[in-house]
């Protein structure tokens, strides 16, 4: 079954062209790894596929419906409920606790305050933070911040987790604790797809693509698949 | 909206000191209207109080001002005296008196003259009224110190003085007598019966009231009379009533209003000035809402990126910074309406004799609620304006060129 379907996107930035003709496929379930060279467009399709960008031309299909990006308030509902995100930096704020950030989706999805907060504590539990609920983010490390804003990502339980470069600043402990948390959550279900520069890290997808100049250069499976 | 709240408080909180101030900043604004208003209005609604009670409401007058320029004065020199008095009065008072608006009718004689009393000597306006028709007309009796206007009936030599008057000259007891010298140099003998004493500086300092009887045989001026004096109903009423009137009669009918046309223009400059002032003031506190929130979005836009990608709608983001410039606006409110109310008690409180235009014993305050709704109304209305820029801003931040930023 298909989560996600991008047919023909193409993305100009004023003269520009930066995605020019994207098709790519991704089926529940599945995890994707995006490779390139720095500046061919990997952050510019992630952004598309989030629905956080419009493309120029083309067409997205998500969860078997076309994206109608002229409905603002339709899309971020689809990004409440149904997308989560995680970047190279975290984006905690700063008068949030932990708690409370990864609270946020679900008080704007409406959950009930009790309910999502025990959400949230299930989540930090999960992820190893728990007992600092209740911490400011300049109160813990960067590899945990990481961790914070990987539950804020999953607190709504979406179909799909978008990942830019989530390890890029972290060592490689913390970026092999980040990927062991990836592989469990794909393993329950969770699509993933994830831009990153370190080859090593892309063979632990299922599926590596390789995007060179605005374009798919390839697409294969790896010997996890 | 829980969503919005939750954001919005939490970034007021974050920057206590800020948010202090720019609420500070409306506190000010909103106790500087509700004290400088109300010293205003209660400064000015007692004068012109004071003036509707003491003065006629419609006056009417020979035409003093045309007999001077008039060709027909120079020409007829000996008729002047005629410009000086109201021909047929008594027709005047009884048509006057028919009018379903009008109350009370009384006629004066008006003059110039000198009291003396040991050596000092006061230049004063001789007002002659008739004792049973002037109540009818004015509550003059009520700022009598003894409020007994018929001692001028059965005393004919009685008259009363103003208290500045009487200050000046050195009285402080009624039954002293002095020596009242007419313009056209014939004196009498007087006894004082009693004080007049209306607040009003200048009326104070210059009246004196006598018998209208006393007057005209003083003058040998035998049944004249210069001066009619109307109450009506409503006294706001008075400017179109006098026009009404004045077109039946040949002499110059006036109103309070026009009477002291000058002294409401001057209340107008006054009002202006005050409320530019307070709106300087709201104006200065709008701009620390703006400049709080607008440094709240420029600071943290990448939190509103991360909120819009995390499902925040343009709209919220918008609520978010509107609702933090209201609870800005609504605390200044509040706060400031708390230190209005007492600066008001403590101004109310101090006792000084004021004296000025009007003497009282402290400031006069209106003391309306009206005005804490109006301080509210427009701190709000301020502090949507102010924050209305920045959130429109913060709404149209595009997360995606924040994130490339990053
Ligand atoms: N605002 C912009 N105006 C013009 N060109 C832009 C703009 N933003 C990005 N680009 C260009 O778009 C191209 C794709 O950028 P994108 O961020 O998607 O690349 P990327 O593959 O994510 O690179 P990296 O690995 O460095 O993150 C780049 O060549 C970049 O220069
Ligand atoms: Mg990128």
């Amino acid at each position: 079954m298909n989560l996600l379907e991008l047919r023909g996107v193409r993305k100009s930035i004023g003269q520009e062209e930066i995605l020019k003709g994207i098709d790519l496929l991704v089926k529940r379930g599945e995890f994707v790894a995006v490779v390139g060279a720095s500046g061919s467009g990997k952050s510019s399709m992630l952004y598309i596929m989030g629905l956080l960008d419009k493309p120029t031309y083309g067409e997205v299909f998500f969860e078997g419906d076309r994206v109608d990006f002229s409905k603002e308030k339709k899309l971020s509902e689809l990004r409440n409920r149904r997308i989560g995100f995680v970047f190279q930096f975290h984006y905690l704020l700063p008068e949030f606790t932990l708690l409370e950030n990864v609270m946020l989706p679900a008080v704007k999805l409406g959950v009930r305050r009790e309910q999502a907060k025990e959400r949230a504590y299930e989540l930090l539990k999960s992820l190893g933070l728990a007992g600092k609920e209740h911490r400011r983010i300049y109160q813990i490390s960067g590899g945990e911040m990481q961790r914070v804003a990987i539950a804020r990502a999953l607190i709504n339980n979406p179909s799909l987790l978008l990942a830019d470069e989530p390890t890029g600043n972290l060592d490689s402990r913390n970026t092999y604790v980040v990927m062991e948390i990836f592989k469990e959550i794909n393993r329950g279900g969770t699509t993933i797809l994830m831009v990153t520069h370190e080859p090593h890290l892309a063979l632990q997808a299922h599926r590596v693509v390789e995007v060179r100049d605005g374009l798919i250069l390839s697409d294969h499976p790896t010997q996890r698949a | 909206m829980r969503h919005v709240l939750f954001v919005a408080f939490r970034m007021l909180l974050h920057r206590k000191r800020q948010t202090l101030v720019s609420i500070l900043g409306v506190s000010m604004g909103v106790s500087a209207f509700v004290v400088m208003s109300s010293l205003m209005l209660g400064f000015q609604n007692y004068f012109i109080q004071q003036v509707i009670d003491l003065e006629p409401h419609i006056r009417i007058k020979p035409r003093t001002e045309n007999a001077e320029s008039s060709p027909y004065v120079l020409l007829l020199g000996e008729k002047m005296e005629e410009k000086d008095r109201i021909l047929g009065w008594q027709e005047v008072i009884e048509s006057l008196e028919a009018h379903p608006e009008v109350l009370g009718v009384a006629p004066r004689l008006v003059s110039k003259g000198i009291l003396k009393y040991g050596v000092r000597d006061k230049p004063v306006t001789l007002l002659g009224i008739d004792p049973q028709r002037e109540p009818k007309a004015s509550i003059v009796e009520k700022f009598l110190k003894n409020r007994n206007l018929q001692r001028l009936e059965t005393n004919r030599t009685g008259v009363i003085l103003g208290v500045l008057v009487a200050k000046s000259l050195g009285i402080e007891q009624t039954g002293k007598k002095l020596l009242l010298v007419a313009p056209n140099g014939q004196t009498l003998l007087v006894t004082v019966e009693d004080f007049f004493d209306s607040g009003i500086t200048n009326l104070d300092d210059s009246r004196v009231y006598l018998n209208i009887k006393t007057l005209q045989s003083l003058l040998e001026k035998q049944g004249e009379v210069n001066e009619i004096i109307v109450k009506i109903r409503d006294v706001n009423r008075a400017e179109r009533l006098s026009r009404l009137f004045q077109e039946g009669i040949a002499y110059e009918v006036e109103s309070w209003q026009k009477a002291y046309k000058n002294f409401l223009s001057i209340f107008k400059i006054q009002n202006t000035i005050t409320y530019m002032i307070v709106f300087a003031i709201l104006t200065v506190s709008a701009f620390g809402i703006f400049n709080i929130i607008m440094m709240t979005v420029l600071e943290k836009k990448k939190d509103i990126a991360i909120l819009m990608a995390m499902g925040f709608t343009r709209n919220d983001v918008l609520l978010v910074f509107m609702t933090e410039g209201l609870v800005v606006g609504t605390l200044g409110a509040v706060l400031g309406s708390v230190v209005g109310f007492g600066l008001q008690e403590y101004l109310e409180s101090i006792k000084l004799d004021v004296e000025g235009l009007i003497r009282t014993q402290g400031f006069v305050l209106d003391r309306d609620t009206l005005l804490y709704v109006y301080a509210f109304f427009f701190s709000l209305f301020f502090s949507l304006l102010a924050s209305l820029y920045p959130s429109y801003r913060a709404s149209r931040l595009n997360p995606v060129d924040i994130f490339r930023s990053q």
